[in-house]
Order: C-alpha cells, then structure tokens, then sequence
C-alpha cells in the first residue's frame, strides 16, 4: 500500500528542485532535457500507478501518451479549437481510452494483460498512422500551445515552458498518490495483492480495474498532451511501442510500486541518454538492455533499494532503541 | 480477372497469409503450454531468419542454402537467447521472463540495424519456384504456392508428431499437466529445450521463406509479433490445434478485410481479439479444459 | 436465511454435488460434516458464487442468487473464510482488515484521500480484531504472523466484512489443540443474530459449537439432525466407520 513517506517527499522535491535549478540555469539545451525528463517521469508515473499498485503491467502506455498528443495536437493545428478545451478534451480522451482497454482486458491476467495491451496500443499506432486525415506518416504540424499570457506568463518562452512541464510532473505524482492513498487506491493494492479475496469481499474487480485504467490514462494523456505543445507537431513517433518500452524501464529502474521510483529513474534515463547519444545513435540497443538487467537483477529498482535500506535502518534503531 | 478467379485469389493469399502466422505461433503457443511464457522476442527470430537468408543467399547464391541455413542460423541465436538470459530468469516467474524478451526485441532491432542496414533487402525467388502455377483455373505465383505447401506439411508434420511419437505424448501431457508429467519421470526441461528449438527454427523458416515475398525490414519484427499474439490468444494458448485455428481466421480476416472492408482492415483483427478476451478469454480452442 | 433447493453440480459425467437442500433460520449455526471429497467445500463454492450450479437454487434473505456472481452475493451479505489461507499477503493485519471492511461498506471507489482510515474503518478494525484476538497483532505483517493469527485473520477478513451469512471452511484447519479452543470461544462469542455454516473437521468443536448438523457424503445430503441425534445415527456412524468413537 501506498504511504507518503519522507523519504518520497524528499526525493520527489530534490528531483523537482534540480530541474528548476537546471532549466534555470542552463540554455535551451538543458531546458529540452528538463522537458524531455518531466514529460518521460509523467508517463513513468502513470504507468507505476497502475503496475506497482494494482499489479497491471501495461504496454500500451506510449501509445495513451500519443493518443493524448494527437487529440490535442489534431484539434488545435486542424479546428483550431482553444488550447485548454483541447487539453480537455486529450485527458477524457485518453481516460476513456484507457477505461476500454481496462474493461476488455479486466478478466485476463498476467502475460494475456502483457500481449494484449501491446496490441491495443499497437492498434492506435495503426490507426494513426493510415489515417489521411490525421496526416498519416506525414503527421501534423501547427498545435498550439496554452496561453497563460494574461497571468503575464509567456510558454513560448522554453524557460517557462520547461517550468509547466515541470509543474506538470509535480501535478502528475500529487495527482497519483493523492489517488493510491484514498480508499480507491487502498482497493486496488488490494486487487494486486489478492484479486480473487477482493471479489469475493463484495467487489466488481473489473469495474475497478478499468476506473484504474481511465485515471492511468488520463496522467499518461496530460504527457502526451504537454508534449505535443512542446514540438508543435504531432506524427505517428508519439505513439510507438519502444515509448512503452521506455516507460518501463524508467519505472523497473527507478522502482516499481514506489511512485517516487519513477521521477529518479526518468531523470537517470533522459541523463543517460544524452551521454550515450554522444557516441552512438543505437539508444534502442541499450534501452533494451537496461531493462533486461534491471530486471534480472531484482525488482526493487533504485529508490526502491534505497527506500529499503533507509527503513532497514530506521527499524533496526528503534529495535536497538527498545533494547537499551 | 473474373469475380470467381478474384475470391480464389485472395483465398489463396489469405491461405499464404495464414501459413506464415501458423509457423510464428506454433513455438509461441507450445512454449506457453509448457512453461506459461511468452517469447515476446519471437517477432524478432522470424526477422532474423529473413536476414541470416537474404545474407547466405547473397554469399552462395543459392536460395535453398538460406532455406535451409536460416532456421539453422535462427536456432543457434535462439538457444544462446535461452541458455544465456531466459534460462536464468526462470525463478522469478512468467513475468519477468516476458519483460525480459520484451528487452531483447530492442536490442535485437538495433544489431540488425547495425549489421544490416535499416533499408529493406530481398531475396531473390529460386529459379524453380518462379513463374505461375495453375490451380481452380487460376495461376497464382508459384513461391506462394509453395509457401502454402510448406505450412501444410509443417502442420500435418506436427500433428502426426503430437499424436503418433512418443515425444508428441510426453508433450501433450506436459502441457496438460507439467507436475504430474515430471514426477512420472518425464524431463520437462529436456523437453522445454527442444520445444524451444523447433520454435526457433519455425521462426526463421518463416522469416526466410517470407524474405523474397516481403523483403526483410527492421519493422517486420514488431508487424509480425502483433498478428501472431493475437493468433495465440484467440486460438487459446497451448493448443497446437488452436494456432492452425487462429492463424487461418487471423490470415483470412487480414486478407479479405483489406478487400471488403478497406477501411476497417487494420482494425478488425484488434476487434476480434477485444472479442475473444470478453467472451472466451481462454481462446477458442484451449489447451486445458 | 438460506434455502438450497435440489443443488447440483455436475462436472462433465462427474457429480460432484447431488440434489443438495438444507435451510437455515436466521441466528442458526449449522455445521457440515462429512469425510474427505464429501464435496462440503463444493458446496460452499456453490453458495458463494465460485461455482455455478447445473440446477437447483439458493435463495439468499429471500433473494434468488443461484446465478448471481461472487461480488453481488457478497453484498448481499455473504462472507466466507477459506480452508486454505487467502490473504492479502505483504499488508498488515490492520491494512487486511480494513480492506474487507471498506469493500464490504462499498466505498471502495471514494477518492478522498485516507477515507480507509476514518474512524468508522476503525471501530471496526479494532473490533474484529478482538473478536478474533488479533489486538496486539494489528500493526504486524501477515508474513511475520504466525500460522495460527493467520487463520485467525482468515476468519476476521470475513467477520469485518459484517456479514449476515457467514461460511466457514475449517477454520482450525492445520491448528494446534489450543488454537481449536480458542476458536471455540471465538465461535460462542459472535452475536447470535449471524447466521454461519461450518465446515469443521474437529468433532469437539463442531458438536460444540452446532445448533443442527447436515452430513454430506459423496455430493449428497445423508443425515440432517441436532447434534445429539448426529451422534446416535448409525448411518453417520458408517461414514466415518472406526474413526466416529474418537469423538
């Protein structure tokens, strides 16, 4: 079960500070890392809500996050439509999206859950991409972006736009912890530890699986939808399998189930990234095999491992303490 | 072209269609039947095998050295893939072992690109197997006949395998019961191994019979690996009848889609599989009643 | 309370459950007995929802529910403990209890934030958790309890759903003579008003605790009677042949 540890606090705030310090601080450069980091720790966050809490490991997150981007992305750049109906309009859409998914594959568990999201996702990228209207594999440029000029804050700004993306990101991990720690939450740890007891409790499991799945989707669409205002421009990319993939070592290195484990893995990925991106354009390559590692080498993840020890320790103390 | 020709044709294309899936998701399926795992990286053993052909080929000139080097070559990268990483994952459970072959798509994308290219290479079609053959009084290209063929005498192999062999009885009861068959004394991991081997061999024997059809691409990993997931799931996992099941509705489904219903095409085989997960999420033809 | 008319249960040529009826009244404590594969726990999947029944029907508080799923007969006021222990392994006794407790009261889909920790999760927690004796133990990891608090718990995670008709299957199941005593006094203590039906392997407790008794064997109801009468028929007698003296 979820608790706002201290630990959490302290390392959601440290990473959120540094990208501040970062964003501020460094040129444009630094502020598309930052961007890039928020944006991949909001997906990351979505994608352990629903694995680390309620035991549903999803592939199709990368493509929620591109169905969010194009539902913004299309209604801007094609009708034109006012950016925050858009923005709207990306995050029901993607809930609603993710609710289908939830509902359909509520009764199946473990590897079926696995094959089938792949290809749901994969479906949205299909549908995307041989859509005319959609501009196909051409994808479509001119999507606006949100204007806050009237509480004097321009996006067009990268400064200020790496600081929503940021905002964003606090938003996202406020939103999910807010969520695993009311009773909702508390029932789907339940359903992760003992789905059948939970049934057999009094409660429609694939209701509350696909309500899971809705709110999941909504996080995972609000990143897509941020980055599509940051590109302005939206093609099939957005919703590609190896972006689900990405998602999933973020939240296996960082930690799954921890929610904190997620923003430290998202910013030891995007860093990591550009180190290596220095050498090689073969990022796929080691993608896969940081997630083989992480997940030979155990599950508890980063934070997960320092969580671990830190309240090893704590107990070992207060142990100590009641022998003296 | 006259309608009836038309409908043979695309029949025939459907049939080929269906062949092609059926050698993917044998290996799948029986690997899930033994060991309650799916090779996620399957996609990329078919890419693979289309590769290691276009290359043998390239070097003998001779397509029937690929035919028959590329599930060879195929099987070799297969068992370094399970001895080295699969293998070890077993203690900790289904899960991680798929998560784990997720990763090796990505890695395996890559090298391809890297030793390969990322443009697209072709075979050329054996001298033999050019041209047309005629059959219900239309002519349809003789490679993919020849595809068809080949599926149909896989498929009759295996079945007369499962149900005649003594290794095909050992199989059928591990899958119905893996406990009981080992305590009778039945090397399950033995036999886990050479299952593993035949699916990787079927992989790229499918991948390098495709490479003159489709030429090979690094897309073709993760394209294939979508229609052969949802053959398995709809066929029900474990059941060799359900992957000759779900492979024909699955190529028939693809084929006459595109020509009936063009704008639905990509999408029916997703419906079908959102169909099959709501109302018989065990597949049509389990392989545990 | 509950009427099971004519239940049964086939699977395949295989009866597993023969035209089974009882009835219980409400505040009645009925246990079930019978030897190993009677087809008690069949029964039980039966009245739960697990299983579907080939024919028959099972009327709940006056409510057909033969066919109704798991969930909705658990609103409706139906708990069960398992023979095999069926936890929310990695919580805490506290964090399991109060998951029964919040699913049964149907808040499970409130978003605000700690609703499982509102002081009505509470009393019942701190309730239930003296009904089984599980007080000292709240704050404990399943996985560090001994095996006797988990059957313990077993039996909470189906009290604290406050149910009306409550199943147990062997709840001293792998237990030590203590534990059954224990058990014994847990049993007397819950409010007269719940009705129950045990499944219960140890004849002590299951005389002691029983206002009637049915005997399944072989899918089929074979004696249906007070304790007393139980002890003096013939017919149980031959079920458990030898073994009926030790009693």
């Amino acid at each position: 079960m979820f608790y706002q540890t201290s630990i959490k606090t302290v390392c959601v705030a440290a990473v959120t500070f540094g990208l501040i310090a970062y964003a501020m601080l460094g040129g444009y450069f630094a502020r598309e890392i930052v961007i890039e980091i928020a944006l991949l720790a909001m997906l990351a966050i979505a994608l352990d809500f629903l694995a680390g809490y309620g035991g549903m490991i999803s592939l199709c997150h990368g493509a929620i996050y591109g169905v969010g981007a194009y539902i913004f992305g299309a209604t801007t750049a094609l009708s034109g439509t006012d950016p925050w109906l858009a923005a709207l309009a990306a995050i029901a859409g993607t809930a609603l999206f993710g609710w289908i998914v939830g509902a359909i594959t509520a009764n199946v568990g473990g590897i079926f859950f696995i094959m089938a999201t792949l290809a749901f996702g994969q479906m949205a990228y299909v549908i995307v991409f041989e859509s005319r209207a959609l501009g196909g594999d051409d994808g479509l440029a001119g999507v606006g972006r949100f204007d806050l000029s009237a509480v004097g804050v321009n996006l067009n700004d990268s400064l200020q736009f790496a600081l929503l993306c940021v905002a964003g990101m606090l938003l996202a991990y406020m939103v999910a912890a807010t969520v695993l720690r009311s009773s909702f939450g508390r029932t789907l740890s339940g359903i992760h530890a003992n789905e059948d007891r939970m049934q057999a409790l009094g409660l429609s499991v694939r209701t509350h699986k696909a309500n899971a799945f809705a709110i999941s989707g909504a996080i995972a669409g609000a990143a897509g939808m941020l980055a599509a205002q940051h590109t302005q421009y939206i093609s099939p990319e957005y919703l590609v399998w190896t972006l689900s993939g990405e998602a999933l070592v973020v939240v296996i290195l960082g930690g799954i189930g921890t929610l904190a484990g997620p923003v430290v893995g998202a910013a030891l990925l995007v860093t990591l990234e550009h180190f290596i991106g220095g050498y090689t354009d073969r990022w796929h390559m080691f993608i896969g095999a940081i997630l083989i590692v992480a997940v030979m080498a155990g599950r508890r993840g980063l934070f997960g491992e320092i969580e671990h020890r830190l309240s090893r320790r704590s107990e070992t103390k207060t142990e100590a303490g009641i022998h003296a | 072209m006259s309608g009836t020709e038309f409908w043979a044709t695309q029949f025939l294309n459907g049939l080929q269609l269906s062949m092609l899936l059926f050698l993917l998701s044998v290996g799948l399926t029986i690997i899930f039947g033994l060991m309650h795992f799916v090779n996620l990286a399957h996609g990329a053993l078919y890419m693979l095998g289309a590769y290691i052909g276009v290359s043998i080929a390239m070097w003998t000139d001779n397509y029937w050295a690929a035919f028959f080097g590329a599930p060879i070559g195929v099987t070799i990268i297969g068992i370094a893939l399970y001895t080295g990483v699969i293998k070890r994952m077993r203690k900790e459970g289904p899960m991680s072992q798929v998560l784990v072959t997720f990763g090796l798509i990505f890695v395996i994308v890559d090298l391809v690109r890297i030793v390969w290219g990322s443009i697209a290479l072709g075979i050329p079609t054996p001298e033999i197997l050019q041209g047309q053959v005629s059959i219900f009084g239309i002519s349809y290209p003789a490679y993919r006949m020849f595809i068809i063929a080949l599926g149909l005498a896989v498929m009759a192999g295996l079945s007369l395998m499962l149900a005649r062999t003594s290794y095909g009885a050992m199989l059928r009861a591990s899958v119905e019961n893996g406990e009981m068959a080992s305590a009778m004394g039945i090397d399950v991991e033995k036999l886990l191994f050479s299952v593993f081997c035949v699916g990787c061999a079927l992989a790229g024997l499918a991948g390098v019979v495709a490479a003159p059809v489709f030429s090979a691409t690094p897309a073709m990993a993760t394209d294939i690996l979508i229609p052969t997931l949802i053959v398995v799931v709809i066929g029900g996992l474990g059941s060799l009848t359900g992957a000759i099941v779900g492979s024909l509705i699955v190529g028939f489904i693809q084929t006459f889609g595109a020509v009936l219903l063009p704008s639905f095409s990509s999408i029916l085989v997703y419906i079908l599989l959102a169909g099959t997960l709501i109302i018989r999420p065990e597949g049509l033809v389990p392989a545990r009643k | 309370m509950l009427e099971v008319r004519n239940l049964c249960k086939n699977f395949g040529g295989l009866a597993v459950a023969k035209n089974i009826s009882l009835s219980l009244k409400k505040g009645e404590r009925r246990v079930v007995l019978g030897p190993n594969g009677a087809g008690k726990t069949t029964l039980f999947n039966l009245l739960a929802g697990t299983l579907t029944p080939t024919s028959g029907s099972i009327i709940l508080g006056g409510r057909n529910i033969t066919r109704a799923p798991v969930e909705k007969r658990a609103r409706l006021g139906l708990a069960r403990s398992y023979q095999k222990n069926n936890l929310f392994e990695g919580l805490t006794v506290r964090e399991n209890l109060g998951l029964a407790a919040t699913t049964a009261s149907g808040r499970t889909a409130s978003l605000r934030c700690c609703a499982h920790d509102g002081a009505e999760m509470q009393d019942i927690i701190a309730e239930v958790a003296e009904q089984v004796g599980l007080s000292d133990s709240l704050d404990k990891p399943v996985s560090s309890c001994p095996y006797g608090n988990r059957r313990q718990l077993e039996v909470g995670l189906a009290l604290a759903a406050r149910p009306k008709l409550l199943l147990m299957d062997e709840p001293t199941s792998g237990v030590g003579p203590n534990m059954i005593d224990a058990f014994d006094k847990l049993i007397h203590a819950l409010p007269r008003d719940l009705t129950m039906l045990i499944i219960e392997h140890d004849f002590d407790l299951g005389f002691n605790v029983a206002d009637s008794i049915t005997v399944l064997n072989y899918g089929e109801v074979v004696f249906e009677g007070s304790p007393e009468a139980t002890r003096q028929s013939r017919e149980v007698k031959e079920i458990y042949l030898g073994d009926w003296n030790h009693a």
